[in-house]
């Protein structure tokens, strides 16, 4: 991909301090919920980022939007250094990454209206003209699959999946070129799950969309992403087109990771061999010394225990790992 | 012969807005050593059918106006709360989907674990801890003298559910009621979970009602499998039947909707429409606005069981809609 990326993230961090007691105003301690993430995110592409919890997905994504400052790092957005911007010029920057939440039952105020809810973000932007703003609403609620009745209607008179729809709606209104979507399907049941999925990914289409998807669940993450980041604890291990990820996964985790997932088919399922990870994931806020999986890992060796692998280009193909052994 | 005989089971809630028809004239058994899957989306009935005949839900708005519930040939729903207690938690035990909420916080993990066994079982003290802490060195807690006197929130959440299933197990039940056990986990430790059960299973030959949304988790651990939508149970049979050679279109679809690890999928054929409202739910067949094969007939009353084989049941008025 030669294109200019539409979101470009070198080195990012996310720590928080911790503080003991009530009037303790020193840190004691910090947690490093995303330890020095680089990737890029193409225009039209969908970068799956999946990890069990607390592995700073969600801290992640959060920091690209900058709804939680990241402590250190760059992240270029359409070209501009997006951590530099303040004030007014952050404000019209904004409109151009937007962000679908897990809940939609928490994401949409309960006391406005549909309209009010598509129509706030154009407001706060200057954007709202009226008519034709109207009409634009219209059509995007018809797109969605909700259809203009919804705009004097309460979220409470939509089921999960409507509500969801909704969000997407919400997401799209200021015409975004990025969408951070964390955990969109994840309280939705399997029928509407699908609906869900296939909606985003033909808008997606439609409007060249770069989305970040952001997932527990690395089924859901195949069947819409392009390419996925697996993250453990604060780390991306491994980034690899999903025909490479599913097939050939090279980190040790990675290959725990797709092994555990259950297959709905018995008879595979009933007879599956699976690599089984000891224990689970430690605590952020102490890491382990060196490669952050080696006290889980089936193959690590002594110098894992003492020195971090850094994500590398594997035998110069487009997946990256972050792994001694894997050579 | 069946240790649980569920025999057209009704459970309603009477609320201000109406009935509410959570479980609509429900069938089933179960056998000892044998694993039983009820599969379902929210609200189809899967845990209230479960949670109703052991009267572990509030009553009223909960009745139960239909049904019997034969635990080895005798009906729960007939018993006293005397004698039910005798039953609930020490021969029929349950998991839960939330290990936080579940466990008391307030109180240690020995303290909970030793309650059954001097309830149930009128052990000593000092017995039932003995015993508690072999339980807890079974169910893979490495520390279990010390795991005994600390508090639940000390726990991961997988620890949390490696403790509570070790609770369900110290009066050796004869039944074990899962509702959604990995649900809460990833994936990496729901694996460890689902291994743990199937290994207690094999050893003591208790029969697990396992109920879940997740059809891969099913496919790994059941032997027999319901399907349920909306209060009603829409097929049952051998897994193996289900998956493959299903006979009902909702299982169909839903086995087609779910998204794979394994299978790289261009676009998965999904469900119009959403679940139906319980209270208004009718005579008919609850999936009728949503499927695709629908007749005249379906709208009108719910299909009674059509027998493919001698474990396999379907309850559609269509007969060939593939």
């Amino acid at each position: 991909m030669s294109a200019t990326p539409s979101l470009s993230v070198r080195s990012l961090k996310v720590h928080y301090k911790l503080r003991s007691g009530f009037f303790n105003f020193k840190a004691t301690a910090t947690l490093k919920a995303v330890d020095d993430v680089s990737f890029d995110l193409y225009p039209g592409e969908v970068l799956g980022l999946v990890g069990e919890s607390g592995c700073g997905k969600s801290s992640l994504g959060r920091a690209l939007l900058r709804l939680q400052e990241p402590t250190s790092g760059n992240i270029q957005l359409g070209g501009l250094d997006f951590l530099s911007l303040h004030g007014e010029a952050l404000r019209n920057v904004r409109p151009q990454i937007q962000m679908i939440f897990q809940d939609p039952y928490a994401s949409l105020d309960p006391r406005m209206t549909i309209e009010a809810t598509l129509r706030e973000p154009l407001e706060a932007h200057g954007l709202w003209s009226g008519i034709d703003s109207q009409k634009n609403l219209e059509q995007l609620l018809d797109r969605v699959g909700i259809g203009k009745k919804a705009l004097a209607k309460y979220p409470h008179e939509f089921s999960g999946g409507q509500r969801q729809r909704i969000a997407i709606a919400r997401a799209l209104v200021l015409r975004p070129k990025v969408i951070i979507a964390d955990e969109p399907v994840s309280s939705l049941d399997v029928s509407v799950q699908a609906q869900i999925l296939n909606l985003l990914k033909e808008i997606q289409k439609e409007l060249h969309l770069s989305i970040v998807f952001i997932s527990h669940n690395l089924a859901v993450v195949k069947y819409i992403a392009d390419r996925i980041a697996v993250m453990y604890l604060g780390k991306i291990v491994e980034l690899a087109p999903k025909d490479h990820l599913y097939s050939q996964p090279q980190h040790p985790y990675t290959q725990a990771l797709i092994s555990a997932v259950p297959i709905p088919d018995p008879r595979i399922e009933k007879f599956r061999k699976r690599i089984e990870l000891r224990g689970e994931i430690p605590s952020p806020i102490n890491p382990p010394k060196g490669c952050s999986f080696h006290a889980r890992c089936p193959i690590a060796q002594e110098s894992c225990k003492q020195h971090a692998p850094e994500l590398k280009n594997y035998r110069n193909s487009a997946q990256q790992v972050s792994c001694f052994e894997v050579k | 012969m069946a240790i649980l005989e569920i025999k057209n089971l009704k459970a309603h809630f009477h609320t201000r807005r109406g009935v509410v028809k959570a479980v609509n004239g429900i069938s089933y058994s179960i056998e000892p050593g044998q694993t039983l899957g009820i599969v379902g989306e929210s609200g189809s009935g899967k845990s209230v059918s479960q949670l109703s005949y052991l009267k572990l839900l509030p009553s009223p708005p909960l009745k139960i106006p239909e049904g019997e519930v034969l635990f080895r040939g005798e009906n729960i729903l007939a018993m006293t709360e005397e004698k039910l207690r005798t039953i609930r938690g020490n021969k029929i035990s349950m998991i839960f989907q939330e290990p936080m909420t579940s466990l008391n916080p307030y109180l240690t993990i020995g303290s909970q674990l030793i309650e059954p066994l001097i309830i149930h079982l009128k052990k000593s003290k000092r017995d039932a801890w003995k015993e508690a802490c072999a339980a807890l060195s079974r169910v893979g807690i490495a520390e279990p003298e010390k795991a005994m006197k600390s508090y639940p929130h000390e726990f991961s959440g997988g620890m949390r559910q490696r403790v509570m299933i070790a609770m369900a197990l110290t009066t050796r039940p004869e039944i074990l009621i899962a509702d959604e056990p990995t649900t809460a986990l990833d994936v990496t430790v729901q694996a460890q979970i689902l291994d743990l059960l199937r290994e207690i299973q094999k050893e003591t030959q208790m029969a697990i009602i396992l109920i879940t949304h997740d059809l891969g988790v099913i496919a790994g651990l059941a032997d027999k499998m319901v399907v349920m939508y909306a209060g009603r149970i829409f097929e049952e049979g051998p897994v193996e039947t289900l998956f493959h050679q299903s006979e009902h279109p909702y299982t169909r679809a839903l086995l087609r909707s779910t998204p794979r690890v394994d299978v790289l999928q261009d676009k998965i054929p999904v469900i119009g429409g959403s679940i139906p409202d319980l209270s208004q739910v009718g005579q008919g067949c609850p999936f009728y606005e949503r499927c695709e094969f629908r007749t005249d007939i379906c709208q009108i009353t719910f299909p009674t069981s059509r027998k493919i084989a001698h474990n396999h049941e379907t309850f559609c008025h269509v007969e060939k809609f593939q």
